[in-house]
Order: C-alpha cells, then structure tokens, then sequence
C-alpha cells in the first residue's frame, strides 16, 4: 500500500461487467479449476504457495464494490487462507455477507482446487494462476527434487500486462449497431438439486486415442465433443422439443487470436446451433456442421466483431450513465434473454503443461464450471483429456449417453463423481 | 477401480452404483476424490423465527385485547407498527452485519423515514423535523466519525458512509432556509456540525475523499 489515500482500484473488464448483475443462486458465476497431484497435499505448504502466487497476481487480493455506475475491483488487506474442501463445489463467491476475495483455495486429499469468481479472471488467467500456484507448492514440497535453474511457469509479462483490459485494446466502434435478440434455443429441464449443489462427473480419456478418434473424421478433438454433446441432448429431447434448436455457446480464448498477456477476463462466445427437425442425427452428419461453424466462425474478423458488440454496450453513453441498481436489473434480465437463446456450452480449455520435472509428480488437471444448466468443460494434461460435466439437476441422461458413445468409439473412459456413495443428496 | 458392465466405463470411488445407469458395479471401492458434505446450519436462523413467532403472538394477543375493549380506541394499531419498525431495523441490521458502516447508513434512512410517518400519523405536530431529525443527524456524524476511527477502517470503508451522513446533516439546514421550521436551534446546531465536519473531511482526508468519489462515480 502506498499511502491511505491512494489505494489501488480497477474497473471491471467488459466482460466481468455483466457477471455481478446477472450471478443468481442457481447460477453461481464461479468456476473450478483443479490439479490432482500423487500424494496427499500439505496444507501448510500450500499457504505458503499461496501467499506467493498472490504476491505475483495483486489483482486475486481485490474485493468487489459497488459504485454508483459500476461495479470495481478494490485492492484489500484480506489474505487468502487455504481451507479444506468444504463447500460444494463451485458455491457462491459473490455476493457474500462478508466481503471477501473473489477466489478461493481448497484442498481435499491428493486435489488442490482452484475456484474463481468470474468477474475476476476466464479460465485461461485462472489456470495462469494455479499453474504457478502448484509450481511453487512443489518447490517447496519437494526442495530436494529440483536443481537450479528452478522451473518456473510464470509468464513473462509485466504487471500492467497482466492487469490490463484486452478488450478495451482491439475495441474499435463499429459501423453500425447491431442488438439482436437471440431465437428461443431447447432448453434442458428436470428436477433440481437442492440448495447450491452441483452435481460433477468427470471422466478421463486417454488423449492420443481421443486425438485418432477425431483425426479418422478429419475434425479436431473440441469438434467431436460438442458434436457428441449435441447428438446427447438429443436422445432426451422429445419430438415437440426437436422444434427448437439445440445451442451450444462455446467460450473461445481471445488471446490465441489477439495477442494479450492479460490475466483478467479475455474471451468471446461462438455458438454451433444444431435443428434436428431439419438436419440429420448421425455423428456425422452433426460433426460436418459443428466443423462448418467453427471454420466460419474463429476467424479473426468474426471474433473481432464479436468484440466490438460486446463493447459496444459498455461504450454507449446513454446506459453509462443509469445508475447501477437499474442496471442491475436490465443486464439481468439482459443475461435472462440471452440464456434463452442457449442449451448449454462446452468449454475447452485446451492443453495444460507443467514444467517437464514437474509432470510425473502431477495426476491430472480438470475443470468445471456452473452456469445455472448442464455444462461441459474439458482440459487436457499429459496423456489424459478430462471431460467435466457440472450440472444441478438430478438426472444424468446427457451424461450417460454422452460417454456410452465415447465408450462405443472404443475409448476408456474413467469416471469420477462427488455423488454420495450411499442414498441420494437431500 | 470400479467397473460399469452395461455402461463400460471405469468409475473411481467408492460408489455403489452406476452414477450413468444406475446397475451394480464391479470392481474393488477406492478412496472418494470428493469429500462428503453435510448441510450447514446457520445458528441464528432458529433464534429469528422465534423471535419472530413471540412477536406475531404478541400482536395478535395487543389485537384480540384492543377489539375486546373497544373503548380504549385503536392503540394496538401503534403496537402493531412499533413492532413493525423494530422488525425492519432489526432485519436490516442481520442483513448488513459484516458492513456496521453501511448498516449505520441505511439505519439513517429508515429510521428517518419512520420518524416522519409516525410523527405523520400520530397527529402531525412536526416533533420529528423539529427536533428529533436534527439531533439524530449529527449523533450519526459523531457515531460513524467515531466507530470508523475506533474500527481503524481504511478510506475506502468509510469515506462514502461519512461523506452521506454529512450530508444528510444539511437536510435541517435546508428546511430552516425554505422558512418551514419554526423552532430553528436544533436545525442550525446539526447543520453547523455537518459544516465543521465536511471542512474537516475536505481539509484533513481530501484526496482521499477525491479517490474515493473517482471510483465510486467511474462511468
């Protein structure tokens, strides 16, 4: 801290600006990383891990206020404690009654958790962030094993890269406006759970045989799973649900397009929608569309203008200058109408490497995410693609058939749940 | 490892059954990758609702009473909205308790705006800008200025709060300038406070008071 009076604060990057309207109880905003290690985790190291990486990201020490117009980011004094898994997973962040960080860090046997808050960072800043947490953690966990040089996995970039709001360097205004309302998508409905509970399954694929299984069909691994996640919202669809479109949304990390070292928010949305009153069910069939949309659409002109609508909301003067109560409300119900317009998503968050003496002492990494309705996330580290599902509903329909039909392309699938052993959650 | 024969998938854990299909799994129980949570409590929830029961009994008996005897008038009306009052303070007060700054701001505006209605209803002889407004404005200064030097917040967590209560403390002053008061020294003692302390804000804690406003009025 410099002085009293001039403590640090940054505005909300504009994707994170929609998130604290638009967070509910069923729709947590907050999102799970975790690293799976051999051995049992040290609690008392991983603090001390922790207390580095935050040392490294300042924006993680930040609590969320609310100003007049807009939410901020405000740095604290709060340091972050690691806390033994006790909370389900991805539980509410913010709001809280207590002001807290918009991040948290867990242990549970051989798994360091990571969840974020999503006005605080994407998936890409947060894997940032636990990649450098478990590299130190097993630094310290293991002196002996590691000879200088030490491995490092921090990014080489300064800390105003790393704080620095990449959507606001490739807006540019566009030409015209353009507010569309998004065409009505199936929406997957069942029975909750109760309270904020997610339900998880994870399954681990071996990633070289996932790799062939796409490679035979010409796609790449994300095209086959979002085409194996549409053709599984379909068995569960009836014929009078066939009238709508099953939509799948589809964060896509900017910065492999957009150079950008940022640790914050940096992503866009594509969506691959599949009418299956029109167009066929076969896997190929869904595959040779899932492939068309993403060759049209992560292009860096479609993305760029992906971009610019995406700001242009947050630069028109009119709607700056409603007061933030009210703004809660039309970016809620923003968010409700846009929600309509989508069955689920699929996030990959792409491969995740750890420095070479590193990788034997690290099990798996995997992700999740909740956003109110069954989602998939993946991520892949070493040999093994981890597929996570995280839903809050009771039936597991879209999972069943989703991974029988990996198993049926002869793949091995190892699942991994947090249902209760015995009985139902109630 | 487990193992699921219809589904052929392997499953980690110690589950039972399927979580796909639900059939019987084979295979040796292993340790669970997820911990068993059980519902929290949350201790003062029960504390709340019997409080809340005493009070509906309370009214309802205040009720029952008044009706009997008619001709004592509709004095549970004032029990009913007393309780009433302290409910809504009392909620507030649960709902903002990690925050005693903001909680003693939204206080100064319910508990205003129950003066005013109770001052309204109960004959409206004007008690409340007269006298009570006034000395409650400038007790809040004191109070906020106080707890925030004493909790030893930082600008940020108190400079919004003061800076409101200040202001507030004009409100009186108004009144008397728009010639609505006719009894003026309570209302030109609490504006006399409210311009001593905004001096001293400005004076003392000016730039962050500027910070402050910058990023609570960011567009």
């Amino acid at each position: 801290m410099k002085s009293k009076g001039s403590q640090r604060w940054w505005k909300l990057d504009n994707a994170a600006k929609i998130f604290p309207s638009s967070t509910s109880r069923h729709n947590s905003k907050v999102f799970r990383f975790v690293c799976e290690l051999q051995e049992n985790v040290d609690p008392q190291i991983l603090q001390a891990a922790l207390d580095q990486t935050v040392e490294r990201f300042p924006i993680y020490r930040s609590v969320m206020k609310r100003g007049l117009f807009w939410y901020y980011l405000e740095d604290s004094t709060l340091r972050a404690r690691v806390r033994s898994e006790d909370l389900p997973p991805c539980f509410p962040i913010y709001p809280s009654i207590r002001r807290g960080l918009l991040f948290r860090v867990l242990y549970y046997k051989k798994r360091i958790i990571l969840e974020v808050y999503h006005a605080l960072t994407d998936g890409a800043g947060a894997l940032q962030f636990l990649r450098t947490l478990v590299c130190a953690y097993l630094l310290a966990r293991f002196p002996d094993a590691f000879v200088p040089p030490y491995p490092t996995v921090l990014p080489d970039a300064s800390e105003w890269q790393k704080q620095a709001d990449s959507f606001q360097k490739y807006y540019e205004k566009p030409a015209g406006r353009r507010l569309y309302l998004p065409g009505n998508a199936y929406r997957m409905r069942g029975s909750r759970l109760p309270k904020n509970h997610l339900a998880v399954l994870e399954g681990q694929i071996p990633l070289a045989k996932a790799l062939c299984c796409a490679r035979e069909r010409g796609i790449t691994l994300t095209e086959l799973m979002t085409a194996v996640l549409i053709r599984a919202i379909h068995e569960r669809m009836s014929l009078r649900d066939m009238k709508k479109p099953v939509v799948i949304s589809i964060p896509v990390n900017l910065r492999s397009y957009f150079p950008s070292k940022s640790a914050r928010n940096f992503f866009a949305t594509i969506q691959v929608s599949y009418d299956f009153s029109r167009q066929e069910d076969s896997l190929d069939a869904v595959a040779a569309h899932v492939r068309e949309t993403f060759q049209s659409n992560l292009t860096k002109e479609y993305l760029r203008a992906r971009i610019n609508t995406l700001c242009a909301l947050e630069h028109s003067i009119p709607l700056r200058l409603v007061p933030l109560p009210v703004k809660d409300i039309v970016l809620r119900i923003a968010n409700l109408l846009a929600m309509r317009g989508v069955t689920s998503s699929f996030s990959n968050v792409g491969k995740v490497s750890m420095p070479p003496p590193m990788e034997r002492m690290i099990r798996r990494f995997s992700v999740l995410t909740c956003a109110g309705v069954l989602q998939a996330c993946a991520c892949s580290y070493g040999e093994s693609y981890v597929v996570s599902f995280a839903g809050p509903f009771r039936e597991h329909e879209v999972e069943r058939t989703f991974f029988r039909e990996l198993a049926g392309l002869g793949l091995e699938i190892v699942l991994t749940t947090n249902f209760p052993s015995e009985g139902e959650v109630n | 490892m487990r193992y699921c024969e219809a589904c052929h998938i392997s499953i980690e854990g110690s589950i039972e059954y399927c979580p796909l299909c639900q059939s019987r799994l084979s295979g040796e129980p292993e340790e669970d990758s997820y911990p068993i949570l059980l519902p929290g409590r949350k201790p003062y929830r029960l504390v709340v609702r019997i409080l809340a029961m005493i009070t509906i009994i309370a009214a309802v008996v205040c009720a029952v009473v008044n009706l009997s005897l008619p001709q004592d008038g509709w004095w549970s009306l004032f029990v009913m909205a007393g309780l009433a009052s302290a409910w809504l303070s009392l909620g507030m007060t649960i709902r903002r308790r990690r925050n005693p700054m903001k909680a003693a701001l939204w206080h100064l505006g319910l508990v205003s705006v129950l003066l005013l209605l109770w001052d309204w209803f109960t004959g409206r002889r004007g008690w409340s800008i007269h006298f009570v407004l006034p000395v409650f404005y400038s007790c809040m200064q004191f109070a906020v200025a106080i707890a925030a030097w004493v909790l030893r917040l930082r600008p940020s967590d108190y400079m919004l709060y003061l800076l409101l209560c200040v202001l507030a403390g004009f409100l009186p002053l108004i009144l008397l300038f728009c010639g609505l008061l006719q009894i003026m020294y309570p209302s030109a003692v609490c504006g006399g406070i409210s311009v001593i302390f905004l001096a001293a804000l400005l004076l003392f804690r000016g730039s962050a008071l500027k910070n402050e406003l910058a990023r609570r009025l960011h567009l």
